[in-house]
């Protein structure tokens, strides 16, 4: 349709284009094609594009265009084309036109008056045909320019307070599951540019007639999400479909960031139905009741259920990223405290929503529920005429049972008392299951009649369980000084939410002097002890630290633990009710059950055939940093026998790893090589979170693509690199927490190191000449001196203003350096420095310095030769000496294998050095490892002999 | 009009750097370089023809959504390409490309093709940004570069258009997921029904033969 647009300008003079006159004639146009035929279609949308381009430049330059254009009512006009259902043609065109109008307009007069009559919010509603994707797409852009038009005056013009209509919202929202991801954002970008918008009555009209159908819907399309990637997990045991489970996860988390987004605005009648949504009919039903439950194979579950992994996983994304008061203080609420009755009891009938928790289907779609609320809200206009004022929200569903028992929308359902039906919540998914269904089938169908036989069954409930209750209800209970400084006292219409929120086992903070507060805890850590098994939910968190089959769900408990911990939305009294102490200071009354797990899996880490994967233990190691070390204190809370073990764990690193050690060279290169790489790309956890190959069985081959750290290890070799992991990892956490500062690592000290551009002092140096001709796509010849320090190769260049001073071009280290002489030229030396680990993972490791040496001659190129050579060898020498001590390997033993140069010679290893043959390889790198890792097979092979 | 592939693109850049003219000039063929007149537009769709396929491309302005986090995030990875624009008559505009391919690369998927773009080529005597800049830094960070003029319409085909063809060579290679919407790439009515099952290998020969 676009490609006839071209030339259709021909016959007027540019200079004429932009003019009142233009606009005029191009009005006349339209006026005289009223009626839409196929012969006037193409006129038709060139008209409509050349008038939008008139307005801006009217807009801009001559504002009798903009009087024009009103007085002669066009909006009227283009509606009056789009009711005549010409097809997407003149659609496309109208709604591209309008929304280059409504994008471009700076003058302010002019927006107001192009909104002034009620056509834009006519073109809104017109039922457009929205199957086909161009006309959805072009509308929904439309109404996201127009979302970002909306201020407190704008708004107006949208939204009808007396009529209780706000097309722009309601009409954009129903689009909020389009299976098309572009018109989902553009519906999300206008709902927050609305929400954005500081005016009572739109805010009170969004939270009381569309926040419960929105939410509700909302939520149960993230629910599904949920499913479908839990079936993606549980159907990929190979490791198939890893794109689309990529997709799912980004999804989740596109989905948190959205909600985050909007209760970051903090609208607080609105926030406080999207946090009751998300926990009553998500994250507590669905997410943390499945924590408990074991995978059950392909049995569809009913209640719908993910697995104990993915529910712990998803949990930490909602810890790392949702920050908000209410909404994790009332799920940390329920993961420390609750019970399996706490869910089914939940009282949440604190805004007039659902009543109770579970992950079901809203009972409407949200156009339907838009829909009839519109309706509903228009008999109400007539039988009321009043208008609800912001403090309704305290009774909010008084505007839907104003309609006398009419539509019994599911969530609206107010009457009755807390009403529980999630209660088949058993880890054994066993005898209460028909009952919870019958129960469940109730709610869906939403229907009046059921209310009271589920009144009747919970209360059998409460008497078969009568201890838990006890138990619960005197935690529970909240005491009158911890609900008045509630969680939610800031939301000044939400006052009873803290009730939601049972305080923790301990009683309230109060000032204290030490003796107190001692005593305080003291008491409570052995109620805490004697507690887990009152706590199905956190002790569930707690065992599956557990590591014994393996570290897949340790892995998310951890992180979940230290999302938790560091999410600075969760008060700390939460946080003391289960002695986890990662944000107090005082650290002295940790928990040990937690403490003695993570140091159970660090020894079990320290095992031979361990199926802790490395990710796992430096996750482990900062949790227990996260809980017992101050950082601003830097002191360390460990009681010594916790510390003794920890140190235990360190020095079994240490015995594993000498287990592994091979006085070699590809043992230094592996050391060096996960050293630099632990120390350049530290664990991120939200990144950690992000990554959805951690969701999968952990797997031991590289074939699958996933990161080492994340695996378990395949092979000698990758056992070596994990041993020698374990090894940094555990050697930094003693370290942190005994205060000391690492001596030993890395292996040369940098501060002995020669960094480019410094100057140095040659005087009593032996100095080569020689050219270098650098063997890049232009190569260079400069006139260079070689210096062979301990460590380090270094190319100086004499120092023009001191005598015997030069400054260093280029540092290498001599230990990655690979010389070989020239079959054509024997005053050459090809040297090759190599790079170690790069900072990033898909770079293609380029060599530090590609060179070829010319010298003067041959007796001085075969005496740098023999020097470099000798250099690599010492620098070499030099490190595993270290990391010999670091080890504690006896000398004795260390030289026998390495120390003498006899020995060297008959390393293979070293022919590299000395071979005189070109080294032709294309990757270098992978080449030294490859044949380094021959080199170490053999060395086994003869260590085995 | 039916396609055989409809790709999202999304546009990036600092404001002013004319992102809206690409799109406006791309969709619309029209600029009207008479009058100084920027228009703004936030979405643009046209077919182009690679291979004798007939591919929708499908352009989404992204201005004005950098202040939610959620938006920016979804917005990258729903797009199969994006043009990284800058304007060589302001540096700045080229010092944030940095920034922008920092985000661009880790909201989006690992297979998003990006295109820097140095923008009003026709403002030679303005130029502040060589071209040899431009190219060093698409080079450096394995973009397609090209200088254009949403003025004279220099360049602004090609850049829509190769990009296309780099997306679709990816298509060819089985890099791209083309069954998982997510990725920005869509299978036209037609394909639906026909393969959606067949493994992707298969699907680049059927594609040299050109059978659609």
């Amino acid at each position: 349709m676009l490609s006839k647009s071209k030339g259709w300008f021909g016959p007027v003079k540019p200079k004429s284009v932009h003019s009142l006159e233009n606009l005029r004639l191009l009005h006349g146009v339209l006026m005289r094609n009223a009626t839409v035929t196929e012969q006037n279609r193409s006129l038709l949308v060139e008209t409509l594009r050349s008038m939008s381009e008139i307005l801006i430049w009217g807009d801009q330059n001559d504002s009798s265009v903009f009087d024009f254009f009103l007085e002669k009512n066009m909006l009227l006009f283009f509606l009056k084309i789009l009711r005549q259902k010409t097809g997407s043609y003149i659609c496309v065109q109208l709604l591209q036109t309008l929304n280059i109008l409504f994008e471009n307009i700076r003058n302010e007069t002019s927006l107001y008056y192009l909104l002034s009559n009620n056509h834009v919010n006519c073109i809104i509603v017109h039922k457009f045909d929205f199957s086909d994707e161009e006309v959805l797409a072009y509308y929904i852009s439309f109404l996201k320019t127009l979302s970002f038009k909306l201020n407190k005056h704008t708004i107006h013009f949208f939204y009808n307070e007396h009529t209780n209509d706000f097309a722009l919202y309601t009409e954009a929202i129903k689009f909020f599951n389009n299976p098309e991801s572009m018109v989902r954002i553009a519906v999300r970008t206008l709902t927050l540019n609305v929400y954005k918008v500081n005016d009572k009555a739109m805010q009170m009209y969004i939270r009381n007639k569309t926040a419960v159908p929105y939410f509700s819907n909302l939520v149960w399309f993230i629910g599904n999400h949920v499913l479908e990637l839990e079936s993606c997990v549980r159907n990929d045991i190979d490791h198939q479909s890893k794109s689309r489970l990529s997709t799912l996860v980004a999804e989740h988390l596109d989905h948190l960031h959205y909600l985050n987004d909007i209760l970051n605005i903090g609208i607080d009648g609105l926030n406080v139905v999207l946090t009751n949504h998300l926990l009553n009919r998500l994250l507590v039903p669905l997410y943390v009741s499945s924590m408990t439950k074991t995978r059950s194979h392909g049995k569809a579950s009913n209640p719908p259920a993910i697995s104990s992994v993915v529910a712990l996983f998803l949990l930490s994304q909602v810890f790392l990223i949702m920050k908000q008061q209410p909404l994790v203080c009332q799920l940390v609420d329920i993961i420390f405290n609750g019970t399996y009755k706490t869910i089914a009891d939940q009282p949440t009938d604190i805004s007039g929503i659902g009543t109770f928790c579970a992950f079901v289907e809203p009972s409407e779609s949200l156009e339907i529920s838009l829909d009839s609320n519109r309706e509903r809200t228009g008999r109400e206009m007539k039988e009321r005429r009043r208008r609800p004022n912001y403090r309704d929200v305290d009774s909010p569903t008084e505007d839907i049972d104003g309609d006398g028992g009419g539509k019994e929308v599911d969530q609206g359902r107010t009457d009755g008392p807390v009403v529980a039906i999630a209660a088949a919540e058993d880890e054994d998914d066993g005898d209460d299951e028909g009952d919870g269904e019958g129960v469940l089938r109730g709610a869906v169908g939403g229907v009046g009649g059921r209310t009271r036989r589920r009144e009747e069954e919970e209360e059998g409930d409460e008497e078969e369980e009568d201890m838990p209750e006890a138990e619960r209800g005197g935690r529970a209970s909240p005491t009158p000084d911890n609900s008045s400084s509630g969680v939610t006292s800031e939301s000044d219409s939400t006052s009873n939410t803290s009730s939601a929120i049972s305080t923790s086992a301990t009683s309230p903070l109060v000032d204290s002097n030490s003796t107190d507060e001692e005593k305080r805890i003291a008491a409570t850590l052995q109620r805490a002890e004697l507690n887990l098994s009152t706590r199905p939910y956190f002790s569930c968190v707690l065992n599956s630290l557990d590591c014994n089959h393996g570290d897949y769900r340790a892995l998310f408990a951890l992180c979940l633990l230290y999302a938790i911990g560091s999410n600075e939305g969760i008060k700390e009294k939460l946080l003391d009710g289960v002695l986890l102490t990662n944000r107090v200071e005082n650290k002295a009354f940790y928990n040990s059950v937690l403490v003695e797990r993570l140091i159970a899996l660090m020894n079990q880490s320290c095992q031979l055939n361990s199926c802790i994967r490395p990710v796992t233990l430096e996750m482990g190691c900062l949790l227990l940093k996260q809980l017992v070390f101050s950082n601003i204190q830097a002191k360390c809370f460990l009681e010594d026998r916790h510390l003794a073990c920890v140190e235990g764990a360190k020095e079994e690193s240490v015995l594993l790893l000498r287990t592994f050690y091979k006085g070699d060279e590809l043992f230094l290169d592996m050391f060096d090589d996960e050293y630099q790489s632990m120390k350049k790309r530290p664990l991120n956890v939200e990144y950690l979170m992000m990554d959805e190959s951690i969701l999968l069985p952990p797997t031991g081959t590289p074939l699958t693509g996933i990161d080492f750290t994340k695996r378990l290890p395949s092979g000698e070799l990758e056992r070596t690199r994990r041993a020698i992991r374990a090894f940094f990892l555990l050697r930094d956490l003693s370290l942190t927490l005994r205060n000391l500062v690492e001596t030993k690592l890395p292996l040369i000290k940098p501060d002995l190191l020669v960094k480019t551009s410094d100057k140095l002092d040659l005087n009593n140096s032996d100095l080569i000449a020689c050219s270098v001709i650098t063997k890049d796509k232009s190569p260079q010849r400069v006139r260079r001196f070689l210096v062979i320090a301990i460590h380090q190769l270094i190319l100086v260049e004499p120092d023009s203003k001191k005598l015997g001073w030069g400054v260093a071009k280029f540092v290498g280290p001599l230990q990655d350096l690979e010389v070989t002489g020239d079959k054509d030229d024997s005053r050459s030396l090809h040297v090759t420095v190599h790079q170690r680990s790069t900072a990033s993972p898909h770079a293609r490791p380029v060599p530090l310095l590609a060179a070829r040496f010319q010298f003067d001659d041959h007796i001085r190129c075969m005496a740098a030769k023999q020097r470099l050579t000798k250099g690599r060898q010492k620098a070499r020498q030099a490190q595993m000496a270290c990391l010999a001590e670091l080890l504690e390997i006896p000398i004795s033993h260390h030289s026998g294998l390495y120390g003498s140069s006899s020995a060297i010679s008959h390393h293979p290893g070293m022919a590299i050095a000395v071979s005189s043959s070109k080294g032709g390889a294309s990757s270098p790198s992978t080449a030294r490892h490859t044949f380094l890792g021959q080199v170490y097979e053999t060395y086994r092979q003869l260590g085995k002999k | 009009m039916s396609y055989a592939y409809l790709f999202k693109y999304i546009i990036i850049g600092d404001t002013g750097v004319g992102k809206s003219c690409l799109l406006l000039q791309f969709t619309d063929k029209r600029f009207q370089p008479v009058h100084d007149l920027t228009i703004g537009v936030e979405f643009g769709a046209r077919m182009i023809n690679i291979d004798g396929k007939q591919i929708k491309l499908q352009i989404w302005d992204t201005a004005g959504q950098e202040s939610f986090r959620s938006i920016t995030r979804s917005y990258y990875r729903g797009a199969a390409g994006a043009l990284l624009v800058y304007d060589i008559t302001r540096r700045d505009t080229f010092n944030h490309l940095t920034t922008w391919l920092e985000d661009a690369r880790q909201h989006s998927s690992s297979n998003m093709v990006i295109m820097l773009i140095g923008n009003k080529s026709d403002l030679e005597a303005r130029r502040d940004v060589k071209k040899e800049e431009g190219e060093a830094f698409a080079r450096e960070h394995g973009l397609i570069f090209m200088e254009t003029s949403a003025k004279t319409a220099a360049n602004v085909e090609e850049a829509f258009i190769n990009t296309a063809k780099e997306i679709y060579q990816k298509i060819q290679e089985g890099v791209f997921d083309i069954n998982n919407e997510a990725n920005g790439i869509k299978l036209g009515p037609q394909h639906n029904t026909v393969n959606p099952a067949q493994p992707s290998g298969d699907r680049g020969q059927q594609g040299g033969q050109g059978c659609c």
